[in-house]
């Protein structure tokens, strides 16, 4: 089988990867000059922000999950699934602008008590504000993952607790806290991971080295200072911590025991009569419900508001060019997967380890972080072009790599199960070239594919780091858009912009999700 | 005796009627194609189906709107009669106590009844750790702790080799004698249980198309569905 699209994958990948990392070397190797004390404050700053970021989405989480899990019916539960999937799948800055919005010192919640005589000042501004917007995409999410075990509970399980007379406390201790147990560890280091490496949110609503993520002070370090040599120590930090907390947390996903399918017909849990048991379900699903649909209520109603702004050149252009950074940083962020997957399969054949070797290549990248890796690229070409004239192709490239752990988890299995459950039937038949594309692989790539496509879109059209690394204030996206006048406190102008990007984000996901048949988590 | 009086369930997808008795002490077990409703059948009287009408009573008693909990029975599963996280002798002692609080008095019990399963000493394995045939012995042993009169079986030993098949339903049998109760075993092949039981119920189509001793039912001419069912007509 032709090898060559796969090894140029390759090649594309770790020559990209090692062309950053060298930058970030020779830039980096007189680090002598870095003040140590100021990286630790850096790094302590961003573990603790995260640390309390992901126990809190993880405790709220599970407890949504479980009030969820609980009252399987009330009326508006369709509505509230659907406003807590939407919010794992906001963009950053859209957070942002929700939380500023509802919550600064001019929004809706401030307007409203300074008019009964209340000023709590801004404190959205620091680590409050930026803790509430991880825990707004973040809670969800570890929700969505959690009930999504919950529900793989076997009917068997529930049945017997009736039988065995389990009384709530019970049932908890013995089957939703082993379940709980056992999906927290790999969605609290994904979410760690993210909020450690946080970067729209922290710029926006960070404020100063009391808050601050090393993404942050790397693009800090370039686009203020110029200081080159920081940036590259930064960088190389945040890949090497990224790493640290990201290799056990792949061995943890390792042991995680395969899932039972559900069975037969679903049993109702039998913990759902207690009273008080209730009414702290309640208290979860309201409390959930402030801290995350109403913020979602505030895009909608805010953007609705201000949709007139819209009608504007700058927004339109701003359309255009994300368009011209999200399409084809999808497409080649899928070219890619499937190249490395293909490789990976026939590498499977040969040598095992030579396959899992590039399966790992793939899904590693989420180690080196774009801000890092953007870095890392600029010194390299500053000394040989301006990089900010080349601004357009190298955003695409780091959000097609950004993107590529995703679209290969998509695109990997079904091309190895055609290989494996139809590949001596094929062979046997004498299908082979485009016939067998057309007759085997596609059609059970098609799907995936597109969602893959479609979700690497979206997480593009969504980014703010990359773009505003290489756009130097002219590469302007939506999301750098949106930043832009939430900086200038041009927040009803920002509401439009803001609601403009959850539709197309939200749209591709819906897409994805349609697809797909099943819900689909933002990848981080 | 455990009667089911005109006992209707009514899922979003599909119904099912029954009508049944079945004497006190006996070994009932109940034949029939998969897909029939002798799961069904079983989780009715267990309290884990939507009963619509009719009623279910047990030496007299009426168990119809009873807690699942509340029932004199116990059940066991195809799989899943476990928790896996669990150790053997935990989850036989949730047996005694759905808390998991148990006293000297009641570990004892508990040690006593993985022996009388020959499972004396592997009280501590989880069940991963456990052959397919020891996983549900620990359940059967769950079941001796609960000490509750009706045992309802359903297909616990299909997975099994038949000789082990043999055994298992030979153990049911005895413990059955032993403690006199009434067991309701669903089974995927009849002769399995030709020897042991004293009834055949054959379930199909969501009722209870025929009931008699084992060789009446298993000769020709007892009913149409049945011969079909073994392929005699």
């Amino acid at each position: 089988m032709n090898r060559l699209p796969g090894l140029l994958s390759l090649a594309l990948l770790v020559g990209i990867v090692a062309l950053g990392f060298y930058g970030l070397l020779s830039a980096g190797g007189s680090g002598a000059a870095i003040d140590w004390g100021y990286v630790w404050r850096l790094v302590r700053s961003a573990l603790v922000q995260a640390g309390l970021s992901t126990a809190i989405s993880l405790v709220l989480g599970a407890a949504l999950a479980l009030a969820l899990a609980r009252r399987s019916r009330f009326r508006g539960r369709a509505l509230l699934l659907a406003g807590f999937n939407a919010a794992t799948v906001l963009p950053a800055i859209v957070t942002v602008f929700a939380i500023v919005a509802l919550f600064g010192r001019s929004g809706w919640i401030g307007d409203a008590t300074r008019a009964v005589g209340l000023d709590y000042g801004s404190w959205v501004y620091g680590l409050d504000g930026v803790l509430l917007a991880h825990i707004l995409l973040n809670a969800p999410l570890a929700a969505r993952v959690f009930l999504a075990g919950l529900g793989a509970v076997s009917a068997e399980e529930w049945r017997l607790a009736a039988q065995l007379g389990m009384p709530p406390g019970a049932v908890f201790r013995f089957i939703d806290w082993p379940v709980i147990r056992r999906e927290a560890a790999g969605v609290a280091a994904l979410m760690f991971l993210a909020c450690f490496s946080s970067f729209a949110i922290v710029l926006a609503l960070g404020g100063g080295p009391g808050v601050s993520t090393l993404e942050v002070a790397i693009y800090e370090a370039v686009r203020f200072e110029a200081d080159f040599s920081r940036a590259a120590v930064l960088a190389l930090v945040q890949v090497g911590a990224c790493a640290a907390i990201l290799l056990p947390a792949l061995v943890l996903f390792g042991r995680r025991s395969p899932e039972a399918p559900p069975g037969g017909i679903a049993a109702p849990r039998p913990d759902t009569g207690s009273r008080r048991l209730r009414a702290f379900d309640r208290g979860v699903l309201l409390l959930m419900a402030f801290l995350v649909l109403v913020p979602m209520a505030t895009i909608a109603i805010g953007g609705a508001a201000s949709l007139g702004s819209l009608v504007d050149t700058t927004v339109l252009e701003a359309v255009l060019t994300s368009l011209a950074i999200g399409l084809p940083a999808g497409l080649l962020s899928v070219l890619l997967a499937l190249g490395l997957a293909t490789l990976a399969r026939d590498l499977r054949l040969l040598r095992r380890s030579l396959a899992d070797l590039t399966g790992a290549a793939a899904t590693l990248v989420v180690v080196v972080s774009p801000i890092a890796l953007s870095a890392g690229l600029f010194v390299v070409l500053r000394q040989r072009v301006n990089p900010f004239a080349i601004g357009i192709p190298l955003v695409v490239l780091v959000n097609a790599l950004m993107a590529l752990p995703f679209t290969y988890r998509q695109v990997e299995p079904p091309l190895l199960l055609a290989a494996e459950r139809f590949g001596r039937l094929g062979d046997s038949l004498g299908l082979r070239g485009v016939a067998r594309l057309r007759l085997v692989e596609w059609p059970l790539l098609r799907a995936p594919l597109l969602v893959a496509l479609a979700m690497a879109i979206a997480l593009s059209l969504g980014d703010l780091g990359v773009a505003s690394f290489f756009g130097r204030g002219e590469l302007v996206t939506l999301p750098v858009l949106l930043y832009e006048r939430l900086g200038s406190y041009r927040v009803a102008e920002a509401g439009s912009v803001a609601l403009l990007l959850t539709l197309l984000v939200g749209g591709l996901f819906l897409l994805a999700q349609r697809v797909s048949g099943g819900f689909v988590a933002r990848p981080r | 005796m455990l009667v089911l009086d005109d006992v209707r369930v009514v899922y979003p997808d599909f119904e099912v009627r029954y009508d049944l008795a079945v004497p006190e002490g006996a070994l009932c077990a109940l034949i029939g194609p998969s897909g029939g409703g002798k799961t069904t059948l079983l989780h009715t009287i267990a309290g884990f189906a939507p009963v619509v009408s009719g009623t279910i009573t047990f030496a007299g008693r009426d168990l119809t709107k009873l807690a699942p909990a509340e029932r004199p029975l116990s059940i066991l599963f195809q799989d899943h009669n476990l928790f896996p996280h669990l150790t053997a002798a935990q989850n036989v002692g949730l047996g005694i106590d759905p808390r998991l609080r148990l006293d000297a008095a009641a570990r004892e019990r508990v040690e006593v009844a993985l022996r009388r399963v020959e499972l004396g000493g592997l009280g501590g394995r989880r069940p991963a750790e456990l052959s397919g045939g020891q996983r549900q012995r620990v359940a059967i042993a769950r079941a001796l702790v609960r000490d509750r009169p009706l045992m309802l079986l359903d297909e616990p030993f299909t997975g099994l080799d038949p000789g082990l098949r043999a055994d298992m339903i030979a153990l049911v049998d005895t413990l059955r004698r032993e403690r006199r109760l009434t067991v309701l075993m669903a089974i995927h092949s009849p002769e399995d249980a030709a020897d042991v039981a004293d009834l055949f119920a054959f379930v199909a189509d969501g009722r209870v198309d025929a009931v008699g001793p084992p060789a009446e039912m298993l000769a020709p001419g007892r009913s149409p569905k049945l011969d079909r069912y073994f392929r005699r007509s």
